[in-house]
């Protein structure tokens, strides 16, 4: 029998919590909420505890619960992976949830729909656990569509705005694109590996088993099934060019954006994708393919934010950028690189999201960045947590985890290709100007309108995470605590370059914060006007113009030929047949003894003339 | 010489008597008895069986033994279809089968 | 304790309650159903804790009586549906005493009982003989159950129809039990399975009885070509009994034709071909007129009626569809675990037309309109009941299905499962087209409909099972995949 594991406790407790909120969340009210961050706080102890566990080895994977099980050869059960991959972002998600589950409860303490806030956030983390914990591509799809749905929720949550609709159905029609891409590639490697889609049997079978086959003999079927699977990571991570539905997002609750939208959500296409390496490793054009998306991402969302003027988009632009270079890393084959990005980004943006969170809530939500201004003395502790978090974001040199994780993919990418290294390069400038730009204008100055001259810092239930964020955002990459959190590091080469790439992300940084400082220094409004980027290049306008225009010509078609051939020949002449058949059959029922019993008769003749006759000639 | 053969062809023809009056009477009552008829065929074609089927000598009883039950339930259900069909004389003043046709389709 | 010994006291307590709706009037019906439904919670609690060894049994029943996994499993079966109708009952008590002769409801509360006793007992048959008593005893007591609302013209009409058609049937059956037993010289199912792999016994009368035996067989379980007296039997009957026949007949039915098939497809049986497409042919006509007519049905209880010959077309192909090595399941297990899926969604639909029909509403979709503003509560009841029924992924009818057609197609029986998904796709259109009048038309009034707690609760459970089978079958699938494990490792 399912005895309970730790993993059973991480994955199962928030959705026990989820359920008894959703049923009773009339009679709880306050108490909905800790109950999710009580569980949200076991889930945390939990996943630490499990940092120091055993691995579990690859093949055999720790046994929650059977499934679905129909045959030997068809059944799904939900397994857990427990390796460091899974054990360290365990940790992320668990215990950068708990401190937004904490920030929340201060964050969140006037509205009216609280229990289905929590509700929502706990659902969410059942379902982001299992994504971590999968040990095979459909437990993966199904937590995969369970993140969708309670991201959702959340950025819907306050459904009264049209806005945070749209947002939300945005985001997850975008999934949907991505995720149809993600379905057919689990499909084709269900088909292409007999029925298997278990992690381990999947890199085995490319080892010595009908993938190795397919890969020597149709290399092009391999790498179908890479860029599908990739295309689940474009829409999840946000890369070029479905990255239209994060900055929209962001009309969630500051806290929703920190935790899913920065930290743990958006880095599973990440996640995923090192999961599967072995599968983008089989097939180079892929990884070129996956690189150079993420490269694109990360310019294109880098000069976006250089010309937003919300908190909060500028923050979603930067996230996007950044999940381009993990993205990046792991089409350059080094996954560790990105995941160790993908460790270090989920503190520090967590805590510019938590950080963002609290200015805003300082300023009566305020969101504009214009409308802020000299915040550093009205607020400092939120000054310096943030300005720590920035620190990070831009990799000063030495003292932040930023710095090393960066260094670690801007390595890889100088190895692998020169033109991502110089992409990469130019990203970090960019990084560091329009941080920089966000830190003069929000923070230092004057106050230039009245919220922003009454703001003060807020209560300790939301300074407490930022502390923690910030400490974590400066430590996490030294070696004693990435230990001990099991991150996985890039491996260390000290090449002739090495020295080489320290010195260009260091002029990167410098010339950007130099930049920005010459640019914006007492500005109270926006020297630099430059439309491509703060429309962001058209995207969405473009979309729109397809949708208007091709997709109408489209529909048009595709509407004839369905009436034709789906209504007609698939819907309509079959309906009529059975409608036939139904009502000559019903016609025997007429109700009368007699007939019955003479069906009964025939019925009888019939059986014995086709058992003792028919049946013993042609079975021979 | 009576040979099973004799006694399967007179069980059969019971049987077969049984059925057609069942589809071809109208009144309930005697659909009733072609019915007990059609259980006795199948009586007659048990004893048969059983007494042509000699183990050391003997014949095997259990077949026997099923008609005995066979019998015991006819008359549980003569008791009950008779219940019903006196209800159905109450309520309709006519036991043919004609009166109870007001389901169909 | 044994099993056996709780069937002999479930029996004299359905004696007990019919007695004392006749001789003690101070007793309420209500207490007397509530009683019934006590003695079959206790017996299967009893049955949960009696000792499963054969050697508990009494020496004069040990030998016709089998103790294995499937028979316990449909003992527990009988008794869950036995207790859950005598709700139903309890539920309906005023629409019923209205009709019935006396204006009370007496046997209709201790039958059911003995019904359960029958069906018990049948779930350990181990020779025809046994099968026959106990299926005549189930069948016997369900010609009472079926015209008991007499007053009613549909239930009397219902009752002389079940009677004829069933008293027939029961002579094929026996008749057909002769030919067997004169060909194979056996009434056992074990005697029988030897005789069919015998190359001395004459093939053609055991054909000419195996045709008989399964055409009576057939009939019980509503097997097209014999499936004529279902709509009308269960339209006219009343609901509780309608839900019994649906559920406790049928599973009844299957029970017996499961032990009778595995006989008859013994190991190196020289029929199995001729038995398999005999009943792979009525599985295909079975759901096709099963599902086609219900298209055009205007009550929702007639509607269920073809939906149960539908879905016994769906058992009939998977008894057809034996078991492969991809299986850790048996071909019964397959039957046995759609049963299971079987009741909660037809218990549930019938109770929402009991406790409308309480209320004054019938059962055409005309009168289910505007259902979902009336009572929520008992629209998505009804609306989960229509969505398993249908086999709507994420239900139990779903899983249902799913096994069935896992099983064919490892046979590839293709014909065969091109007829099931024409039913499947016709029941679509005809339980959605109930859901539709539920919640898409305006009813004539908006007058709330009231239902007692315990039965909202007993109700909300019912659908909570068709959704946690759905989507995490594997205790019920692990419960009956035992016998074939333990099979396999005997054959090893």
């Amino acid at each position: 029998m399912n005895s309970i594991t730790p993993a059973s406790i991480v994955l199962l407790l928030p959705l026990f919590s989820a359920f008894t909120i959703l049923l009773l969340h009339k009679q709880l009210k306050g108490a909905a909420a800790l109950i999710s961050i009580g569980s949200s706080a076991v889930c945390a102890i939990v996943a630490m505890i499990m940092l120091g566990a055993k691995d579990t080895p690859f093949g055999e994977p720790q046994h929650i619960l059977s499934f679905i099980h129909l045959t030997d050869t068809i059944n799904f059960d939900i397994n857990a992976i427990i390796d460091g991959q899974s054990r360290g972002m365990l940790f992320i998600v668990t215990f950068i949830g708990f401190l937004v589950h904490l920030y929340s409860h201060g964050y969140m303490k006037d509205d009216e729909a609280r229990p289905r806030y929590f509700g929502s956030l706990s659902m969410f983390m059942f379902s982001m656990t299992g994504i971590v914990l999968a040990d095979n591509l459909v437990m993966m799809f199904i937590f995969w569509e369970l993140v969708g749905l309670s991201s959702y929720l959340l950025i819907g949550h306050w459904f009264e705005k049209p806005s945070a609709c749209d947002a939300a159905k945005k985001a997850f029609l975008t999934n949907r694109v991505g995720d149809f891409g993600f379905m057919i590639g689990i499909l084709l490697l269900f088909g292409l590996n007999h029925g298997s889609v278990e992690f381990a049997d999947l890199a085995d079978s490319f080892k010595n088993g009908p993938l190795h086959d397919v890969k020597e003999h149709h290399q092009w079927v391999i790498t179908a099934a890479a860029l599908c699977i990739f295309m689940g990571a474009v829409g999840k991570s946000a890369q070029v060019p479905l990255h239209v539905w994060l900055p929209d997002a962001m009309e969630g609750p500051t806290p929703v954006s920190a935790l899913i939208h920065a930290a743990t959500m958006v880095a599973a296409g990440v996640y995923m994708l090192v999961r599967v390496s072995f599968l983008i490793g089989a097939s180079e054009f892929a990884g070129e393919v996956i690189a150079g998306v993420g490269g694109i991402t990360a310019i294109f969302a880098a000069l976006m934010a250089v010309q937003q003027n919300d908190i909060k988009r500028i923050l979603a632009y930067s996230t996007l950028s950044q999940l381009g270079y993990m993205v990046m890393a792991v089409g350059l084959g080094a996954g560790e690189a990105g995941m160790f990005h993908l460790y270090t980004h989920a503190f520090f943006k967590a805590l510019l999201f938590l950080g963002s969170g609290a200015v805003i809530y300082a300023c009566h939500h305020e969101q504009d960045i214009w409308k802020m201004g000299g915040l550093n003395k009205q607020t400092p502790a939120t000054y310096i947590t943030f300005a720590i978090g920035t620190a990070a974001l831009i990799g000063v040199p030495f003292v932040t985890s930023g710095f090393w994780s960066k260094e670690g993919i801007l390595g890889a990418a100088y190895e692998h290709c020169k033109i991502l290294f110089a992409i990469g390069a130019f990203t970090a400038f960019l990084t560091a100007f329009y941080m920089t730009r966000l830190m003069i204008v929000a923070f230092l100055g004057k106050p230039r309108t009245d919220s922003a001259s009454h703001a003060s810092d807020p209560p300790l239930v939301m300074v407490g995470p930022l502390l923690v964020l910030s400490i974590l955002s400066l430590t996490s990459a030294l070696p004693i605590v990435r230990e001990r959190l099991q991150a996985m590091v890039p491996h260390e080469h000290h090449s002739d370059a090495h020295w080489l790439i320290v010195g260009v992300s260091i002029t990167a940084l410098v010339a950007g914060v130099a930049l920005a400082f010459k640019l914006y220094k007492g500005k109270d409004k926006d020297p630099l006007n430059i439309p491509l980027f703060a429309n962001k290049f058209y995207v969405d306008e473009f979309y729109a113009g397809l949708v208007k225009y091709a997709q109408d010509r489209l529909a048009w078609i595709v509407t004839g030929l369905e009436r034709i051939f789906v209504d007609g020949l698939i819907a309509r002449l079959p309906a009529a047949i059975a409608c036939r058949i139904g009502s000559a059959a019903r016609s025997l029922q007429a109700g009368h003894l007699q007939g019955y019993t003479f069906l009964l008769g025939a019925g009888i003749v019939l059986a014995i003339y086709v058992a003792v006759f028919v049946l013993p000639r042609i079975g021979g | 010489m009576i040979t099973l053969n004799h006694y399967l062809f007179v069980s059969g023809a019971l049987f077969a008597l049984g059925l057609a009056g069942v589809v071809v009477r109208r009144n309930i009552l005697v659909i009733y008895m072609c019915l007990e008829m059609m259980l006795s065929s199948a009586n007659l074609a048990l004893v048969a069986f059983s007494r042509f089927h000699l183990t050391d000598g003997l014949p095997d009883y259990s077949a026997q033994a099923l008609v005995f039950f066979t019998i015991t339930v006819a008359a549980a259900e003569v008791a009950v279809g008779l219940a019903i069909i006196v209800a159905v004389y109450r309520a309709k003043n006519s036991i043919d089968v004609e009166s109870v046709t007001k389901m169909q389709g | 304790m044994s099993a056996f010994s709780i069937e002999v006291l479930l029996a004299l307590l359905g004696l007990a309650i019919v007695l004392a709706a006749a001789f003690l009037p101070a007793v309420s019906q209500r207490t007397l159903a509530w009683t019934g439904i006590a003695g079959s919670v206790v017996a299967l609690l009893l049955l949960c804790g009696a000792s499963h060894a054969e050697s508990s049994l009494p020496a004069f029943v040990a030998p016709y009586y089998s103790l294995d996994t499937l028979s316990l499993f449909y003992k527990a079966f009988a008794l869950v549906i036995t207790a859950l109708v005598l709700w139903l009952i309890a539920e309906s008590d005023s629409t019923l005493s209205n009709y019935s002769a006396d204006g009370k409801l007496g046997e209709l509360v201790g039958l059911p009982l003995i019904v359960c006793t029958g069906m018990m007992w049948m779930a350990s048959a181990k020779d025809l003989v046994t099968v026959f008593v106990s299926l005549e005893l189930v069948t016997v007591a369900f010609y009472v159950l079926v015209a008991y609302t007499r007053k009613s013209a549909l239930s009397l009409e219902a009752g002389v129809k079940y009677l004829i058609l069933g008293a027939a049937a029961t002579g094929v059956l026996v008749f057909g039990a002769a030919w067997v037993y004169g060909a194979t010289g056996s009434l056992s199912f074990e005697g029988i399975a030897k005789g069919v792999q015998n190359a001395a016994v004459n093939k053609s009368v055991l054909l000419f009885g195996i045709a008989f035996l399964l055409a009576g067989l057939g009939f019980k379980v509503a097997a097209a070509p014999f499936h004529m007296w279902v709509p009308d039997v269960y339209q006219g009957a009343p609901t509780p009994v309608t839900a019994f026949l649906s559920v406790g007949s049928k599973a009844s039915g299957f029970i017996v034709l499961t032990r009778v098939i595995d006989a008859l497809l013994a190991n190196g049986s020289r029929v199995t071909s001729e038995v398999t497409n005999l009943l792979l042919i009525s599985a295909a006509i079975t759901v096709l007129l099963g599902s086609l007519p219900a298209i055009f049905q205007t009550s929702v209880k007639r509607l269920l009626a073809y939906s149960s010959i539908s879905h016994a077309g769906f058992l009939l192909l998977a008894l057809a569809s034996r078991s492969s090595a991809r299986f850790d399941i048996t071909s019964g297990g397959v039957v046995a675990f759609y049963l299971a899926t079987y009741l909660p969604m037809t218990v549930l639909a019938f109770f929402v037309l009991c406790v409308l029909r309480r209320q004054g509403i019938g059962d055409s979709l005309d009168e289910l309109k505007g259902l979902g503003r009336r009572s929520p509560l008992l629209a998505l009841l009804l609306t989960i009941a229509m969505a398993s029924l249908a086999g709507l992924p994420l239900t139990a009818g779903f899983l249902g299905k799913m096994l069935v057609f896992v099983a064919a197609v490892d046979h590839g029986y293709w014909g065969v499962i091109g007829c099931a998904v024409i039913g499947a796709a016709a029941g679509f259109y005809y339980y959605f087209k109930v859901i539709l009048a539920i919640y898409t038309s305006e009813g004539t009034t908006e007058e709330p409909v009231t239902v007692s707690i315990a039965s909202k609760a007993i109700a909300t459970a019912l659908a909570a099972i068709i959704l946690i089978l759905g989507l995490y079958p594997r205790p019920l699938q692990k419960v009956l995949a035992a016998p074939a494990a333990a099979s396999v490792a005997l054959g090893k």
